[in-house]
Protein backbone atom coordinates (compact mmCIF):
# COMPACT_ATOMS: atom_id res chain seq x y z
CA UNK A 1 0.00 0.00 0.00
CA UNK A 2 2.64 2.42 1.14
CA UNK A 3 4.91 1.67 -1.88
CA UNK A 4 1.68 2.24 -4.29
CA UNK A 5 0.84 5.66 -2.23
CA UNK A 6 4.32 6.70 -3.06
CA UNK A 7 4.30 5.79 -6.72
CA UNK A 8 1.90 8.72 -7.10
CA UNK A 9 3.02 10.92 -4.38
CA UNK A 10 4.37 14.48 -6.03
CA UNK A 11 3.48 15.97 -3.09
CA UNK A 12 7.27 17.05 -2.54
CA UNK A 13 6.40 19.34 -5.99
CA UNK A 14 4.91 22.61 -6.40
CA UNK A 15 1.45 22.46 -7.41
CA UNK A 16 2.08 23.86 -10.49
CA UNK A 17 4.99 21.91 -11.79
CA UNK A 18 2.44 18.92 -11.36
CA UNK A 19 -0.05 20.95 -13.00
CA UNK A 20 1.82 21.83 -15.97
CA UNK A 21 3.36 18.33 -16.46
CA UNK A 22 -0.42 16.96 -16.50
CA UNK A 23 -1.00 19.07 -18.93
CA UNK A 24 1.97 18.54 -21.13
CA UNK A 25 0.28 14.55 -20.62
CA UNK A 26 -2.52 15.64 -22.38
CA UNK A 27 -0.58 17.16 -25.10
CA UNK A 28 1.63 13.47 -25.43
CA UNK A 29 -1.57 11.71 -25.57
CA UNK A 30 -3.54 13.79 -27.96
CA UNK A 31 -0.51 14.14 -30.61
CA UNK A 32 -1.20 11.37 -33.08
CA UNK A 33 -4.45 13.04 -33.27
CA UNK A 34 -3.81 16.64 -34.13
CA UNK A 35 -2.66 17.30 -37.85
CA UNK A 36 1.28 16.54 -37.74
CA UNK A 37 3.90 15.91 -40.26
CA UNK A 38 5.43 12.52 -40.65
CA UNK A 39 8.60 14.53 -39.70
CA UNK A 40 7.02 15.85 -36.83
CA UNK A 41 5.54 12.47 -35.70
CA UNK A 42 9.49 10.70 -36.21
CA UNK A 43 10.54 13.48 -33.96
CA UNK A 44 8.50 13.36 -31.09
CA UNK A 45 8.88 9.48 -31.14
CA UNK A 46 12.79 10.38 -31.04
CA UNK A 47 11.40 12.21 -28.09
CA UNK A 48 10.00 9.58 -26.17
CA UNK A 49 13.26 6.83 -26.51
CA UNK A 50 15.33 9.87 -25.32
CA UNK A 51 13.31 10.45 -22.58
CA UNK A 52 13.52 7.06 -21.32
CA UNK A 53 17.02 7.02 -22.25
CA UNK A 54 17.68 9.77 -19.34
CA UNK A 55 15.59 8.74 -17.04
CA UNK A 56 17.71 5.52 -17.09
CA UNK A 57 20.59 7.26 -17.03
CA UNK A 58 19.31 9.53 -14.31
CA UNK A 59 19.30 6.84 -11.98
CA UNK A 60 23.09 6.42 -11.74
CA UNK A 61 24.13 9.85 -13.29
CA UNK A 62 21.92 12.10 -11.51
CA UNK A 63 20.99 11.05 -8.66
CA UNK A 64 24.19 8.75 -7.79
CA UNK A 65 26.41 11.34 -9.15
CA UNK A 66 28.19 8.49 -11.40
CA UNK A 67 28.87 9.71 -15.01
CA UNK A 68 28.71 7.14 -17.14
CA UNK A 69 29.57 7.97 -20.84
CA UNK A 70 28.86 4.25 -21.78
CA UNK A 71 24.90 3.40 -21.87
CA UNK A 72 24.76 2.55 -25.91
CA UNK A 73 26.43 -0.92 -25.15
CA UNK A 74 23.17 -1.66 -23.22
CA UNK A 75 20.67 -0.31 -25.81
CA UNK A 76 23.26 -2.29 -28.13
CA UNK A 77 22.66 -5.65 -26.03
CA UNK A 78 18.89 -4.90 -26.01
CA UNK A 79 18.51 -4.04 -29.59
CA UNK A 80 20.57 -7.10 -30.91
CA UNK A 81 18.98 -9.79 -28.56
CA UNK A 82 15.55 -8.18 -29.91
CA UNK A 83 16.56 -8.56 -33.37
CA UNK A 84 18.51 -12.21 -33.32
CA UNK A 85 15.99 -13.60 -31.80
CA UNK A 86 12.94 -12.15 -34.15
CA UNK A 87 15.31 -12.97 -37.30
CA UNK A 88 16.49 -16.82 -36.12
CA UNK A 89 13.54 -18.20 -33.97
CA UNK A 90 10.67 -15.79 -34.73
CA UNK A 91 10.44 -14.72 -31.02
CA UNK A 92 7.85 -11.56 -30.38
CA UNK A 93 9.48 -7.92 -29.05
CA UNK A 94 7.61 -8.41 -25.84
CA UNK A 95 9.13 -11.81 -25.55
CA UNK A 96 12.64 -10.91 -26.21
CA UNK A 97 12.92 -7.37 -24.92
CA UNK A 98 12.58 -8.82 -20.93
CA UNK A 99 15.59 -11.56 -22.35
CA UNK A 100 17.64 -8.32 -23.89
CA UNK A 101 16.96 -6.71 -20.23
CA UNK A 102 17.64 -10.06 -18.55
CA UNK A 103 21.26 -9.95 -20.81
CA UNK A 104 22.26 -6.14 -20.43
CA UNK A 105 21.28 -5.87 -16.39
CA UNK A 106 24.00 -9.16 -16.77
CA UNK A 107 26.28 -7.35 -18.29
CA UNK A 108 26.39 -4.67 -16.40
CA UNK A 109 27.13 -6.36 -12.96
CA UNK A 110 30.37 -7.66 -15.23
CA UNK A 111 31.31 -4.46 -16.05
CA UNK A 112 29.64 -2.44 -12.68
CA UNK A 113 31.81 -4.57 -10.06
CA UNK A 114 35.20 -3.10 -11.80
CA UNK A 115 33.62 -0.04 -12.73
CA UNK A 116 32.88 1.45 -9.13
CA UNK A 117 35.93 0.56 -8.33
CA UNK A 118 37.00 3.60 -9.71
CA UNK A 119 35.49 6.93 -8.92
CA UNK A 120 35.15 10.22 -10.69
CA UNK A 121 36.69 10.78 -14.22
CA UNK A 122 38.44 7.86 -14.22
CA UNK A 123 35.00 6.06 -13.73
CA UNK A 124 33.42 7.99 -17.24
CA UNK A 125 36.38 7.09 -18.76
CA UNK A 126 36.18 3.54 -17.90
CA UNK A 127 33.01 3.11 -19.05
CA UNK A 128 33.55 4.73 -22.57
CA UNK A 129 36.01 2.54 -22.92
CA UNK A 130 33.97 -0.88 -21.80
CA UNK A 131 31.26 0.58 -24.69
CA UNK A 132 34.18 0.82 -27.31
CA UNK A 133 35.08 -2.30 -26.64
CA UNK A 134 31.88 -4.11 -26.98
CA UNK A 135 31.45 -2.28 -30.27
CA UNK A 136 34.45 -3.89 -31.84
CA UNK A 137 33.01 -7.22 -30.70
CA UNK A 138 30.15 -6.45 -31.95
CA UNK A 139 31.41 -5.12 -35.79
CA UNK A 140 33.43 -8.91 -35.69
CA UNK A 141 30.78 -10.76 -34.55
CA UNK A 142 29.40 -12.79 -37.89
CA UNK A 143 26.05 -14.85 -35.59
CA UNK A 144 25.17 -10.77 -34.94
CA UNK A 145 25.76 -9.72 -38.87
CA UNK A 146 29.18 -8.29 -38.21
CA UNK A 147 29.40 -4.80 -39.01
CA UNK A 148 26.74 -4.96 -41.59
CA UNK A 149 24.50 -5.24 -38.80
CA UNK A 150 21.13 -7.45 -38.63
CA UNK A 151 17.85 -6.20 -41.07
CA UNK A 152 14.77 -7.34 -39.61
CA UNK A 153 11.81 -9.10 -42.11
CA UNK A 154 8.67 -7.60 -42.21
CA UNK A 155 5.99 -9.82 -41.68
CA UNK A 156 3.36 -9.69 -44.24
CA UNK A 157 0.28 -8.45 -41.62
CA UNK A 158 1.01 -5.58 -39.27
CA UNK A 159 1.62 -7.25 -35.55
CA UNK A 160 1.54 -6.49 -32.20
CA UNK A 161 3.64 -9.15 -31.12
CA UNK A 162 6.35 -8.36 -33.48
CA UNK A 163 5.55 -4.38 -33.31
CA UNK A 164 5.51 -4.24 -36.71
CA UNK A 165 3.05 -1.68 -37.56
CA UNK A 166 2.00 0.67 -40.86
CA UNK A 167 1.46 3.37 -38.86
CA UNK A 168 3.85 5.22 -37.18
CA UNK A 169 1.28 5.95 -34.21
CA UNK A 170 0.99 3.03 -32.69
CA UNK A 171 4.96 2.99 -32.21
CA UNK A 172 3.84 6.16 -30.61
CA UNK A 173 1.33 4.85 -28.21
CA UNK A 174 3.67 1.81 -27.06
CA UNK A 175 6.62 3.88 -26.62
CA UNK A 176 4.13 6.21 -24.80
CA UNK A 177 3.04 3.30 -22.31
CA UNK A 178 6.61 2.28 -21.56
CA UNK A 179 7.50 6.49 -21.25
CA UNK A 180 4.49 6.84 -17.80
CA UNK A 181 5.53 3.29 -16.59
CA UNK A 182 9.19 4.57 -16.32
CA UNK A 183 8.22 7.84 -15.00
CA UNK A 184 6.45 6.20 -11.97
CA UNK A 185 8.87 4.05 -11.54
CA UNK A 186 11.68 7.01 -10.87
CA UNK A 187 9.09 8.85 -8.82
CA UNK A 188 9.04 5.94 -6.86
CA UNK A 189 13.06 4.85 -7.36
CA UNK A 190 14.16 8.87 -6.35
CA UNK A 191 11.89 8.44 -2.55
CA UNK A 192 12.94 5.03 -1.87
CA UNK A 193 15.99 3.82 0.30
CA UNK A 194 17.89 3.37 -2.86
CA UNK A 195 17.45 6.68 -4.25
CA UNK A 196 18.34 8.68 -0.99
CA UNK A 197 21.45 6.42 -0.62
CA UNK A 198 22.51 6.84 -3.91
CA UNK A 199 21.81 10.77 -3.13
CA UNK A 200 23.98 10.83 -0.14
CA UNK A 201 26.80 8.73 -1.85
CA UNK A 202 26.84 11.55 -4.38
CA UNK A 203 26.55 13.91 -1.53
CA UNK A 204 29.49 12.65 0.53
CA UNK A 205 30.58 9.26 -0.30
CA UNK A 206 32.84 9.22 2.85
CA UNK A 207 29.73 10.00 5.10
CA UNK A 208 27.29 7.41 2.75
CA UNK A 209 29.52 5.05 4.57
CA UNK A 210 29.78 5.57 7.81
CA UNK A 211 25.72 5.66 7.84
CA UNK A 212 25.92 1.88 6.79
CA UNK A 213 25.64 2.72 2.85
CA UNK A 214 27.55 -0.30 0.70
CA UNK A 215 28.05 2.44 -1.59
CA UNK A 216 30.31 0.09 -4.36
CA UNK A 217 26.93 -2.14 -3.93
CA UNK A 218 24.31 0.60 -4.16
CA UNK A 219 26.17 1.65 -7.38
CA UNK A 220 26.07 -1.69 -8.94
CA UNK A 221 22.24 -2.19 -8.23
CA UNK A 222 21.28 1.78 -9.59
CA UNK A 223 23.76 0.94 -12.56
CA UNK A 224 21.34 -2.50 -13.85
CA UNK A 225 18.29 -0.39 -13.12
CA UNK A 226 19.35 2.38 -15.67
CA UNK A 227 20.71 -0.29 -17.88
CA UNK A 228 16.83 -2.12 -17.54
CA UNK A 229 15.74 1.55 -18.87
CA UNK A 230 18.28 1.43 -21.68
CA UNK A 231 17.97 -2.26 -23.10
CA UNK A 232 13.92 -1.92 -23.65
CA UNK A 233 14.52 1.42 -25.61
CA UNK A 234 17.12 -0.43 -27.31
CA UNK A 235 15.16 -3.33 -28.24
CA UNK A 236 12.16 -0.91 -29.54
CA UNK A 237 14.56 0.81 -31.46
CA UNK A 238 15.33 -2.24 -33.41
CA UNK A 239 11.78 -3.12 -34.26
CA UNK A 240 11.00 0.76 -34.76
CA UNK A 241 14.02 1.12 -37.49
CA UNK A 242 13.62 -2.58 -38.93
CA UNK A 243 17.31 -2.25 -39.08
CA UNK A 244 20.50 -2.42 -36.57
CA UNK A 245 24.10 -1.10 -37.20
CA UNK A 246 26.78 -1.79 -34.64
CA UNK A 247 27.94 1.83 -35.53
CA UNK A 248 24.55 2.95 -35.20
CA UNK A 249 23.55 1.82 -31.84
CA UNK A 250 26.63 1.27 -29.85
CA UNK A 251 27.94 4.44 -31.03
CA UNK A 252 29.88 6.72 -28.46
CA UNK A 253 27.48 10.02 -30.23
CA UNK A 254 24.92 7.41 -28.40
CA UNK A 255 26.52 7.01 -24.93
CA UNK A 256 27.20 11.17 -24.67
CA UNK A 257 23.41 11.88 -26.25
CA UNK A 258 22.03 9.85 -23.55
CA UNK A 259 23.74 11.64 -20.79
CA UNK A 260 23.22 14.94 -22.30
CA UNK A 261 19.26 14.33 -21.52
CA UNK A 262 19.65 14.49 -18.30
CA UNK A 263 22.60 16.69 -17.53
CA UNK A 264 21.28 19.55 -19.57
CA UNK A 265 17.67 18.97 -18.56
CA UNK A 266 18.65 18.59 -14.86
CA UNK A 267 20.87 16.08 -13.65
CA UNK A 268 19.17 14.35 -9.91
CA UNK A 269 15.37 15.72 -11.00
CA UNK A 270 12.50 13.83 -11.73
CA UNK A 271 11.31 16.58 -14.82
CA UNK A 272 15.39 16.84 -16.25
CA UNK A 273 15.47 14.02 -18.60
CA UNK A 274 12.44 14.72 -19.98
CA UNK A 275 13.03 18.52 -20.30
CA UNK A 276 16.28 17.81 -21.84
CA UNK A 277 14.37 15.37 -24.45
CA UNK A 278 12.16 18.05 -25.16
CA UNK A 279 15.16 20.47 -25.94
CA UNK A 280 17.62 18.26 -27.79
CA UNK A 281 15.45 15.88 -29.56
CA UNK A 282 13.86 18.35 -31.82
CA UNK A 283 17.67 20.85 -32.17
CA UNK A 284 19.18 17.53 -33.25
CA UNK A 285 15.97 16.43 -35.69
CA UNK A 286 16.02 19.97 -37.29
CA UNK A 287 19.36 21.04 -37.10
CA UNK A 288 20.17 17.36 -39.02
CA UNK A 289 17.65 18.22 -41.12
CA UNK A 290 18.92 21.43 -41.86
CA UNK A 291 22.34 20.75 -42.12
CA UNK A 292 22.56 17.28 -43.05
CA UNK A 293 22.03 18.99 -46.83
CA UNK A 294 24.64 21.45 -46.82
CA UNK A 295 27.97 19.99 -48.01
CA UNK A 296 30.53 21.00 -45.48
CA UNK A 297 28.09 21.39 -42.69
CA UNK A 298 27.39 17.70 -41.51
CA UNK A 299 29.28 18.01 -38.06
CA UNK A 300 27.81 21.41 -36.97
CA UNK A 301 25.49 19.76 -34.93
CA UNK A 302 28.11 18.26 -32.91
CA UNK A 303 29.59 21.17 -32.68
CA UNK A 304 26.80 22.92 -31.14
CA UNK A 305 25.61 20.19 -28.56
CA UNK A 306 29.41 20.97 -27.21
CA UNK A 307 29.37 24.44 -26.75
CA UNK A 308 25.93 23.35 -24.86
CA UNK A 309 28.01 20.83 -22.46
CA UNK A 310 30.81 23.80 -21.72
CA UNK A 311 27.89 26.57 -21.29
CA UNK A 312 25.53 23.96 -18.90
CA UNK A 313 29.01 22.69 -16.90
CA UNK A 314 30.19 26.39 -16.67
CA UNK A 315 26.93 28.26 -15.50
CA UNK A 316 24.92 25.81 -14.00
CA UNK A 317 25.45 22.38 -13.24
CA UNK A 318 22.20 21.53 -12.32
CA UNK A 319 20.96 21.82 -15.79
CA UNK A 320 17.91 23.46 -16.97
CA UNK A 321 15.92 22.53 -13.90
CA UNK A 322 18.80 24.27 -11.70
CA UNK A 323 18.22 27.62 -13.39
CA UNK A 324 14.77 27.32 -12.82
CA UNK A 325 15.35 26.32 -9.36
CA UNK A 326 17.13 29.03 -8.13
CA UNK A 327 15.35 31.69 -9.50
CA UNK A 328 12.52 30.70 -7.60
CA UNK A 329 15.05 30.45 -4.41
CA UNK A 330 15.49 33.32 -4.99
CA UNK A 331 12.35 34.67 -5.20
CA UNK A 332 10.81 33.24 -1.80
CA UNK B 1 31.68 -4.49 33.63
CA UNK B 2 32.02 -5.05 30.25
CA UNK B 3 33.63 -3.33 27.84
CA UNK B 4 31.54 -2.21 24.50
CA UNK B 5 34.66 -1.21 22.82
CA UNK B 6 38.23 -2.78 23.14
CA UNK B 7 41.32 -2.17 21.23
CA UNK B 8 44.27 -4.10 21.51
CA UNK B 9 47.82 -3.51 20.65
CA UNK B 10 46.49 -1.39 17.73
CA UNK B 11 49.49 0.49 15.34
CA UNK B 12 48.98 2.18 12.25
CA UNK B 13 52.10 3.30 10.02
CA UNK B 14 52.00 5.65 6.60
CA UNK B 15 54.90 4.63 5.00
CA UNK B 16 57.68 4.98 7.37
CA UNK B 17 55.62 7.37 9.40
CA UNK B 18 54.37 5.73 12.33
CA UNK B 19 50.80 7.54 13.61
CA UNK B 20 49.44 4.94 16.16
CA UNK B 21 51.85 2.86 18.29
CA UNK B 22 50.98 -0.16 20.07
CA UNK B 23 47.70 1.41 21.87
CA UNK B 24 45.72 -0.47 24.08
CA UNK B 25 41.95 1.21 25.73
CA UNK B 26 38.91 -0.54 26.32
CA UNK B 27 35.45 1.66 27.07
CA UNK B 28 33.03 0.27 29.23
CA UNK B 29 29.18 0.20 29.05
CA UNK B 30 27.95 3.13 30.12
CA UNK B 31 31.43 5.20 30.51
CA UNK B 32 31.65 8.43 28.90
CA UNK B 33 35.60 8.59 27.70
CA UNK B 34 37.22 11.49 26.12
CA UNK B 35 40.19 11.31 23.65
CA UNK B 36 43.08 14.03 23.71
CA UNK B 37 46.59 14.80 22.26
CA UNK B 38 47.71 17.41 20.62
CA UNK B 39 47.66 18.13 16.98
CA UNK B 40 49.20 15.29 14.90
CA UNK B 41 49.37 13.36 18.09
CA UNK B 42 47.54 10.49 16.07
CA UNK B 43 43.71 10.71 17.40
CA UNK B 44 42.22 10.85 14.19
CA UNK B 45 44.27 8.29 13.01
CA UNK B 46 42.99 6.23 15.65
CA UNK B 47 39.25 7.01 15.33
CA UNK B 48 39.57 6.17 11.74
CA UNK B 49 41.12 2.71 12.90
CA UNK B 50 38.52 1.97 14.87
CA UNK B 51 35.59 3.18 12.51
CA UNK B 52 37.06 1.07 9.73
CA UNK B 53 38.12 3.97 7.05
CA UNK B 54 42.23 2.70 7.62
CA UNK B 55 43.27 -0.94 8.12
CA UNK B 56 45.76 -1.40 10.79
CA UNK B 57 48.86 -2.39 10.41
CA UNK B 58 48.43 -4.58 13.84
CA UNK B 59 46.63 -5.39 16.36
CA UNK B 60 42.88 -6.08 17.30
CA UNK B 61 39.61 -3.97 18.11
CA UNK B 62 36.44 -5.37 19.54
CA UNK B 63 33.42 -3.94 19.47
CA UNK B 64 30.04 -5.16 21.94
CA UNK B 65 31.96 -8.72 22.09
CA UNK B 66 32.57 -8.78 18.24
CA UNK B 67 36.21 -8.46 16.52
CA UNK B 68 35.38 -5.78 14.10
CA UNK B 69 39.07 -5.38 12.91
CA UNK B 70 39.77 -4.54 9.39
CA UNK B 71 35.99 -3.83 8.49
CA UNK B 72 34.39 -1.71 5.84
CA UNK B 73 32.74 0.98 7.32
CA UNK B 74 29.42 0.23 6.46
CA UNK B 75 30.28 -3.24 8.40
CA UNK B 76 30.62 -1.28 11.60
CA UNK B 77 27.91 1.15 11.14
CA UNK B 78 25.50 -1.92 10.45
CA UNK B 79 26.72 -3.01 13.96
CA UNK B 80 25.99 -0.68 15.69
CA UNK B 81 28.98 2.13 15.94
CA UNK B 82 28.35 5.40 14.44
CA UNK B 83 30.77 8.22 14.01
CA UNK B 84 30.59 12.10 12.91
CA UNK B 85 32.97 13.43 10.67
CA UNK B 86 35.09 16.56 11.65
CA UNK B 87 33.93 18.48 8.90
CA UNK B 88 30.27 17.70 7.63
CA UNK B 89 30.65 18.50 3.75
CA UNK B 90 27.87 18.61 2.08
CA UNK B 91 26.96 19.44 -1.20
CA UNK B 92 23.49 20.31 -0.63
CA UNK B 93 21.64 17.87 -2.88
CA UNK B 94 20.07 16.80 0.58
CA UNK B 95 17.70 18.67 2.82
CA UNK B 96 18.42 18.40 6.63
CA UNK B 97 15.54 15.95 7.38
CA UNK B 98 16.77 13.84 4.06
CA UNK B 99 20.44 13.29 5.66
CA UNK B 100 18.52 12.08 8.81
CA UNK B 101 16.52 9.88 6.57
CA UNK B 102 19.37 8.25 5.05
CA UNK B 103 21.03 7.50 8.47
CA UNK B 104 17.66 6.03 9.40
CA UNK B 105 17.23 4.11 6.17
CA UNK B 106 19.89 1.98 7.65
CA UNK B 107 17.33 -0.42 9.80
CA UNK B 108 14.45 0.29 7.86
CA UNK B 109 13.12 -0.34 4.25
CA UNK B 110 9.86 1.86 4.82
CA UNK B 111 10.05 5.48 3.85
CA UNK B 112 7.29 6.12 6.21
CA UNK B 113 9.13 5.12 9.08
CA UNK B 114 12.27 6.45 7.81
CA UNK B 115 10.66 9.83 8.09
CA UNK B 116 8.98 9.25 11.64
CA UNK B 117 12.69 8.22 13.10
CA UNK B 118 14.43 11.07 11.33
CA UNK B 119 11.35 13.33 12.64
CA UNK B 120 11.59 12.14 16.34
CA UNK B 121 15.61 12.62 16.29
CA UNK B 122 14.78 16.10 14.89
CA UNK B 123 12.90 16.84 17.79
CA UNK B 124 15.68 15.74 20.22
CA UNK B 125 18.21 17.51 18.45
CA UNK B 126 15.93 20.92 18.36
CA UNK B 127 16.46 21.23 14.54
CA UNK B 128 12.80 21.70 13.85
CA UNK B 129 13.14 25.15 12.35
CA UNK B 130 16.20 23.83 9.89
CA UNK B 131 14.24 21.09 8.27
CA UNK B 132 14.00 22.07 5.04
CA UNK B 133 17.60 23.99 4.83
CA UNK B 134 20.19 22.75 2.70
CA UNK B 135 22.97 21.39 5.79
CA UNK B 136 25.59 23.78 3.97
CA UNK B 137 23.31 26.86 4.94
CA UNK B 138 23.12 26.40 8.50
CA UNK B 139 25.70 28.05 11.18
CA UNK B 140 28.10 25.91 11.96
CA UNK B 141 26.73 24.62 15.28
CA UNK B 142 23.84 23.38 13.82
CA UNK B 143 25.72 21.74 11.00
CA UNK B 144 27.38 19.87 13.93
CA UNK B 145 24.24 18.80 15.04
CA UNK B 146 22.59 17.69 12.01
CA UNK B 147 26.03 15.43 11.47
CA UNK B 148 25.36 14.07 15.14
CA UNK B 149 21.64 13.74 14.34
CA UNK B 150 22.35 11.67 11.30
CA UNK B 151 24.45 8.89 13.07
CA UNK B 152 22.04 8.91 15.67
CA UNK B 153 19.50 7.95 13.13
CA UNK B 154 21.34 4.27 12.61
CA UNK B 155 20.08 3.50 15.81
CA UNK B 156 23.83 2.96 16.78
CA UNK B 157 25.28 1.49 20.56
CA UNK B 158 28.05 3.50 20.48
CA UNK B 159 28.77 6.84 18.90
CA UNK B 160 31.94 8.47 17.99
CA UNK B 161 31.89 11.86 18.10
CA UNK B 162 35.49 13.84 16.31
CA UNK B 163 35.85 17.41 17.92
CA UNK B 164 31.94 18.12 18.01
CA UNK B 165 32.99 21.20 19.92
CA UNK B 166 35.61 22.72 17.37
CA UNK B 167 34.43 26.23 16.07
CA UNK B 168 31.71 27.10 18.62
CA UNK B 169 31.75 29.91 20.89
CA UNK B 170 31.92 29.07 24.98
CA UNK B 171 27.55 29.13 24.56
CA UNK B 172 27.45 26.66 22.09
CA UNK B 173 29.68 24.50 23.35
CA UNK B 174 27.76 24.84 26.66
CA UNK B 175 24.78 23.52 24.80
CA UNK B 176 26.70 20.58 22.77
CA UNK B 177 27.60 19.43 26.18
CA UNK B 178 24.11 19.05 27.87
CA UNK B 179 23.68 17.54 24.20
CA UNK B 180 26.07 15.10 24.72
CA UNK B 181 24.70 14.30 27.99
CA UNK B 182 21.40 13.78 26.89
CA UNK B 183 22.33 10.86 24.55
CA UNK B 184 24.96 9.45 26.55
CA UNK B 185 22.60 9.29 30.09
CA UNK B 186 18.95 9.89 28.57
CA UNK B 187 19.44 8.05 25.41
CA UNK B 188 21.59 5.34 26.71
CA UNK B 189 24.00 5.35 24.05
CA UNK B 190 27.90 5.14 24.71
CA UNK B 191 29.83 8.36 23.74
CA UNK B 192 34.00 9.23 23.03
CA UNK B 193 34.54 12.13 22.46
CA UNK B 194 38.15 12.92 20.44
CA UNK B 195 38.31 16.88 21.24
CA UNK B 196 40.71 19.45 21.07
CA UNK B 197 38.09 21.96 23.35
CA UNK B 198 39.65 20.97 26.85
CA UNK B 199 36.64 22.32 28.71
CA UNK B 200 34.39 19.74 27.31
CA UNK B 201 36.13 16.74 27.48
CA UNK B 202 37.12 17.56 31.17
CA UNK B 203 33.70 18.70 32.16
CA UNK B 204 31.73 14.96 30.63
CA UNK B 205 34.22 12.41 30.42
CA UNK B 206 34.13 9.76 33.17
CA UNK B 207 37.96 9.06 32.03
CA UNK B 208 40.09 10.14 29.71
CA UNK B 209 42.98 8.98 27.78
CA UNK B 210 46.02 11.07 25.98
CA UNK B 211 47.74 10.53 22.80
CA UNK B 212 51.21 12.18 21.76
CA UNK B 213 53.04 11.48 18.50
CA UNK B 214 51.11 8.02 18.46
CA UNK B 215 51.79 6.95 22.11
CA UNK B 216 49.32 6.40 24.54
CA UNK B 217 50.92 8.34 27.35
CA UNK B 218 48.41 8.95 29.87
CA UNK B 219 44.96 7.37 31.05
CA UNK B 220 42.69 8.31 34.02
CA UNK B 221 40.06 10.75 35.44
CA UNK B 222 39.68 14.44 34.37
CA UNK B 223 41.16 15.80 37.39
CA UNK B 224 44.03 13.37 37.59
CA UNK B 225 44.84 14.14 34.09
CA UNK B 226 45.19 18.11 34.68
CA UNK B 227 47.74 17.05 37.25
CA UNK B 228 49.98 14.76 35.19
CA UNK B 229 53.36 15.83 34.33
CA UNK B 230 53.69 14.09 30.92
CA UNK B 231 50.18 15.64 29.61
CA UNK B 232 50.66 18.85 30.91
CA UNK B 233 53.92 18.75 29.05
CA UNK B 234 52.74 17.22 25.81
CA UNK B 235 49.53 18.68 25.17
CA UNK B 236 48.81 21.63 27.55
CA UNK B 237 52.02 23.59 26.71
CA UNK B 238 54.36 25.32 28.61
CA UNK B 239 51.70 28.38 28.41
CA UNK B 240 49.01 26.33 31.00
CA UNK B 241 52.08 25.60 32.95
CA UNK B 242 52.85 29.17 33.91
CA UNK B 243 49.29 29.84 34.18
CA UNK B 244 49.06 27.03 36.59
CA UNK B 245 51.77 28.80 38.60
CA UNK B 246 50.71 31.99 38.55
CA UNK B 247 47.28 30.54 40.04
CA UNK B 248 49.38 28.12 42.77
CA UNK B 249 51.43 31.60 43.87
Amino acid sequence: METLRNIFDFSDFPRKDVAVFGLFCVFLFIFPLIPHSSFSMATMIQFLMFALYGMGWNTIGGYGGQVDLGKAQFAGIGAYTTAVMLIRWNVPFWVSAPIGMGFAIIWSFVIGYPLFRMRGHYFAIATIATSLVLLDVFQVWDFVGGAQGLEIPLKKMPSFLYLQFRNDAYYYYILLFLFFIGFFYINWFRKSRLGFQLRAIKDNEEVARSLGINAHWCKIKAYAIATSFVAVVGSFHACYNFNIEPEDIMSLDLSILIAMMAMVGGAGSLWGPIIGAAVLVPLKSYLGSWLGGKAGLAGLDLVIYALIIMVIAAFEPRGIWGIVEKARRKRT
Amino acid sequence: MTPILEVQGVTKDFGGLRANNDISFSVQKGELLGLIGPNGAGKSTLFNCVAGVYNVTAGHIFFDGREITNKKPYEIARLGLARTFQIFVASGDLSVLENIMVGSFLRTHSRSVAKQRAEEIIDIMELGDHVDHWVSELPVAAQKRVAMATALATQPKMLLLDEVAAGLNPTEIDGMMALIRQIHYDMGINVMLIEHVMELVMNISHRVIVLDSGNLIAEGKPEEIKQNPEVIKAYLGERFVAQQRREGA
